[in-house]
């Protein structure tokens, strides 16, 4: 697993949280942040940002992380193959 | 009585009436009918129709030098002279409108008496070599002098005269003979009215009067821009096609549609036998009218270079040299690899990249492939790196992921803004129409950190320029945005009729807020505060306020924020559905709209479903007969990480240049040499040919049939004219491909690809080949509902209901100047060169562009000690090159620019790997740089000169032992 991969995901979620946290309260920030991910991010930049969760030194941002946790738990549930709805 | 059909009120019989040179331009449409008679046959024709275009009409043919209908009435030549019954004199039927009731007479003694002395005075001062007169079968004059019944030239033909005037050869495609010009001022008029240009001139009065190029320069000297209007208008061989005196008049023609820009105009490709001769654009074309620029009109030469790729060509690794092999070998070795690689290494280690240059149907079958036999969505295009902002960002706000209006809608915009777009460099034949509007009295405002040449074109209303630092769009979009709402220059009747009031209320707080203010945003953008505001009062009052962007706007760290920006603001002012306002993308490849609608992204079947819908995704299922995945796949720099981290080890790649036109090219350089199989499949041997494995000859546009999309969403045919050069279109060597591969496709011709689309694609449910033919082109959405097509999006309400405002705010690029980078380099295009150069590099047009160079601001040079062509290494964090220096003013001061058309300059190089948040696509427009002086090419153009010197042997090699 290479760490310059790792380090452009995070990037990448960062940067969407950024753009997606303003003028919002931070539950529907975090859910629009999921629902980016899951609607344009492929199956193993998902799950790459995921397993990074785990990570202690991870540079999430606290609104990306949230919204990768909610990613994570959605994926888990089987109903999910249904795509991002709600 | 005879009811005159005119084509442009009705788009039928194409090709029957746009045929014919009616000889004024027709009126207005909707006006009143008009009774008259001429020559005795009662007419109908509407007010403001010349006696020249009603006669016409009627199939009774005055004789006409100086008129033409692509031109108003001019009434120089004398030649159309008529009578009208009660009126006194012989008035000239182009200038003379018709009025109730009125009496014309065309042809007696008086008039033939009259034509044929004015002949009689042209002749006697013209060459009389029409036997090997280069426009011997296609000469105006010699025509007249043959309908008038000249016999005779009294005058004789030693007085003085223009006959030893000296031609002008300087433009590489045509030539400038005064000796055989009547100065019927047709080429000066083409110059100011279709092209905007204003390059020629009639010098002198009386017998010294003679057309001119700037002040008397040669043509290539001259203002000029080579679109060849003045060509297309000449009457006689004064101003006449090389290609032409090369080859003779050529023996039939075929309509199409040109593979270069977004504009997509349509040309009569015309032929003697399988050589193509001339590109004339066709003005039955709906997006260009009979306009064209230097690209479309001359720079073909392309498709017949002997650089062509013409046998397929295979090798083990990219150190070796190229094997030619036929068809089948090659086909079956790429899916071989392609099937061991994924045995090995998985169903998600290979992908591939659609063509936006190739057609519809193409790019349809190669993600179709790559969903249905790759089984994966590992698809994307190069739309990835333009416009895949535009897609987001308008599919958020409006519903629909492509622009709003029709080209012609510009001409009922009261104020245009223009961001981040050229028009004039990089979608010339728009650009014009822009410019024949401003001159109508359209006000300008350009937002754009360069002084770009729209700027500078002749206005009657006003010209605002906000210059503001790269990378600081949305803040001046909210900036606008705020004015608009705080000095109450909304639209409320439309919010409230056709906007989501919740999202509305939420981004009225957030713009309102003072942060958003000109002035506050003043230190971030650069642009004076006052000039904010009047650029947000001239949109939201004008009447109609229409914007037009480019990718100055898409490739920003935040260019989906912008692209929502520009959203609210035409929501907030009401400047959405209907003619004359709009959002409008300018597109840069000539299918970069199609690329996207066929599903070429990889969370989008084709019409943007997506897939993760199982409703959607099981009507593709089942007509496709395989299970597709529901989870998106990799974008094109996704592809590259996952490629050096090596989990993704094979690509397929149609008709698109990434080591070249994909930033930080070293990253890209070592994710393609990270590949164990690419394939490539181009019409040339490209930057990214030279890291294949698989090399597939591909075919021109000339060599095939098939669709292009443009910008307005017009679908356009293209026909084949010549057959492929080696042996199979595009779709073809994807159809063998799949069947290679496991996964049998069955389509005899294109037009079955497009019933397939149309069958799976609700917005294109009503297309087919036949309704193209039969109108010439439509504009999606055409199906049930609009059968005809939709030139106006969003007229009564938007695809998700209510339009939504989104919450933009300004988040700052990472990318920023700092003291080792102080400047900021921005890149674009120029107009006799093409994205990568691949086509352009190998015409003429090399003549306007042999080498990219770095513009920068005197003030920037002055203290770094540079001067107008010195050698310059320009370093970024990602790499560096070496550019020659040009020193211009319409830089701002801490501003660099250059373009990426020559694989040696190394623009890429320069660019990093950032990109915008939403889409991925790279933030080419922004990139901190510092520049000095240097003697020699940087370390990575001395690499690439050596890699390119190898590959073009190993290529070379094969074709030498292919032909002992």
């Amino acid at each position: 697993m290479s760490l310059h991969n790792d380090a452009q995901l995070i990037r990448m979620a960062n940067q969407i949280a950024a753009n997606l946290g303003g003028g919002r309260d931070e539950e529907s920030a975090v859910a629009a942040i999921r629902r980016h991910l899951e609607t344009f991010w492929a199956r193993p930049m998902k799950q790459r940002l995921i397993a990074g969760l785990e990570r202690e030194d991870s540079e999430l941002v606290p609104l990306a992380r949230q919204a990768t946790q909610q990613l994570a738990e959605r994926l888990s549930e089987p109903a999910s193959v249904t795509g991002p709805g709600a | 009585m005879i009811e005159h059909f005119d084509p442009s009120q009705q788009a039928q019989e194409h090709i029957q009436t746009y045929a014919k040179d009616l000889g004024t331009p027709p009126p207005a449409a909707g006006a009143a009918m008009v009774r008259l008679e001429i020559d005795g046959v009662a007419i109908r024709v509407p007010e403001g129709t010349s006696v020249l275009r009603a006669a016409a009409l009627a199939d009774i043919n005055i004789p006409k030098l100086c008129a033409t209908d692509s031109l108003e009435a001019f009434g120089s030549c004398r030649l159309c002279a008529v009578q009208v019954e009660g009126r006194r004199g012989t008035p000239a039927a182009c200038t003379t409108p018709v009025t109730e009731g009125m009496r014309v007479t065309t042809q007696n003694e008086r008039l033939a008496r009259l034509r044929r002395n004015v002949m009689e005075l042209y002749i006697s001062d013209h060459p009389l070599d029409c036997l090997t007169c280069p426009a011997n079968g296609d000469c105006e004059l010699q025509d007249m002098a043959g309908a008038v019944g000249l016999r005779q030239v009294r005058y004789g033909f030693e007085g003085e005269n223009h006959l030893q005037a000296t031609k002008d050869e300087s433009n590489p495609y045509f030539t400038f003979d005064p000796s055989k010009c009547i100065v019927c001022s047709r080429c000066v008029r083409a110059c100011e009215e279709v092209q905007g240009t204003f390059a020629l001139t009639i010098d002198g009065r009386g017998f010294d009067s003679k057309v001119t190029a700037g002040q008397g320069e040669a043509f290539m000297d001259s203002d000029c821009v080579s679109c060849g209007a003045c060509v297309q208008a000449c009457p006689t061989a004064t101003l006449m096609e090389k290609s032409v005196i090369d080859a003779g008049q050529p023996e039939h023609s075929v309509i199409t549609t040109c593979a270069y820009c977004g504009v997509g105009c349509t040309f009569e490709a015309q032929m003697k036998g399988d050589q193509l001769v001339r590109m004339v654009p066709y003005k039955g074309g709906d997006a260009n009218h009979g306009h064209s620029c230097v690209k479309g009109r001359f720079a073909f030469g392309y498709a017949s270079h002997p650089d062509r790729l013409t046998t397929p060509m295979i090798r083990e690794s990219i150190d070796q040299p190229w094997r030619e092999v036929g068809w089948e070998e090659a086909i079956a070795f790429a899916a071989a690899r392609l099937r061991a690689i994924q045995a090995e290494h998985g169903r998600e280690s290979i992908g591939g990249i659609t063509s936006s240059r190739c057609t519809n149907e193409e790019t349809y079958l190669v993600q179709k492939l790559i969903r249905a036999a790759f089984g994966n969505n590992n698809t994307d295009t190069c739309a990835r790196v333009c416009h895949s902002p535009t897609g987001y960002g308008l599919k958020t706000t409006l519903g629909e992921s492509a622009g709003t209006q029709t080209f012609d809608s510009v001409m009922q915009a009261d104020a245009i803004i223009v961001i981040g777009a050229n028009p004039t460099d990089a979608h010339p034949v728009f650009g014009s129409l822009m410019r024949k509007r401003l001159r109508q009295g359209a006000k300008l405002i350009v937002t754009d950190p360069r002084r770009i040449d729209l700027l500078k074109t002749p206005h009657l209303g006003e010209a605002q320029h906000l210059p503001l630092r790269p990378g600081t769009n949305v803040a001046l979009i909210n900036a606008l945005g705020h004015v608009v709402v705080t000095e109450g220059l909304e639209d409320h009747d439309f919010i409230a009729k056709r906007c989501d009031s919740e999202a509305y209320r939420a981004w009225r707080d957030f713009i309102r807020e003072p942060h958003h203010s000109p002035e506050a945003s003043e230190a971030i953008t650069g642009v004076p505060a006052e000039a904010v505001r009047q650029a947000a009062r001239t949109y939201a009052t004008a009447g109609n306020g229409a914007i037009y962007y480019g990718l100055g706007v898409t490739e920003h760290s935040q260019g989906s924020t912008m692209v929502m920006g520009i959203a609210n603001l035409a929501m907030a002012t009401g400047n959405l559905g209907r003619e004359g306002v709009g959002v409008n993308p300018l597109r840069g490849q000539n299918n970069v709209q199609g690329s996207c609608d066929m599903g070429s992204f990889p969370h989008e079947l084709p019409g943007y479903q997506h897939v993760a819908d199982p409703v959607a995704r099981g009507r593709f299922e089942a007509a496709w007969g395989v299970t597709l995945d529901h989870e998106p796949g990799l974008r094109i720099p996704n592809m590259f990480d996952a490629a050096i981290e090596g989990s993704f080890k094979a690509l397929y790649v149609q008709g698109e240049d990434i080591a070249q036109s994909d930033p930080n090219t070293q990253h890209v350089e070592a994710a393609l040499s990270s590949l164990e199989c690419l394939i490539v499949q181009d019409i040339f041997l490209n930057e990214t040919a030279k890291y294949a494995h698989v090399l597939l000859p591909g075919s021109s546009f000339l060599e095939k049939d098939g669709t292009f999309t443009n910008a307005e969403r017009r679908i356009n045919r293209v026909r084949r004219v010549m057959p492929p050069l080696a042996g199979k279109a595009d779709w073809e060597i994807t159809v063998d491909l799949a069947r290679a591969l496991g996964y049998p496709m069955d389509y005899a011709h294109p037009s079955e690809i497009m019933d397939e689309i149309a069958r799976l694609t609700p917005s294109f449910a009503g297309v087919s080949y036949a309704k193209l033919d039969e109108r010439g082109s439509l504009q999606w959405p055409c199906n049930a509902e609009h059968p005809l097509g939709m030139p106006t999006l969003h007229e009564l309400d938007f695809p998700i209901g209510r339009g939504r405002f989104a919450i933009t705010e300004y988040v700052a690029t990472e990318e920023r100047a700092s003291r080792r980078f102080p400047l900021l380099l921005t890149t674009g295009r120029i107009l006799s060169q093409y994205n990568v150069g691949a086509q352009t590099r190998r015409t003429d047009n090399q003549a306007w562009h042999d080498e990219d160079v770095l513009e920068l601001h005197p003030a920037d040079a002055e203290l770094r000690g540079i001067q107008d062509g010195d050698w310059l290494g320009i370093t970024s964090r990602a790499g560096q090159t070496v550019l020659r220096a040009r020193l211009s003013e319409r830089m701002q001061p801490g501003v660099v620019y250059t373009t990426f058309h020559h694989p040696g300059s190394g623009a890429n190089v320069i660019t990093t790997d950032n990109s915008d948040w939403a889409t991925n696509c790279p933030e080419y427009k922004v990139t901190a740089v510092q520049v000095e002086k240097v003697s020699r090419p940087s370390a990575w153009q001395q690499r690439f000169d050596a890699f390119d010197r190898a590959q073009r042997g190993y290529l070379a090699k094969a074709q030498q032992e292919a032909t002992p």
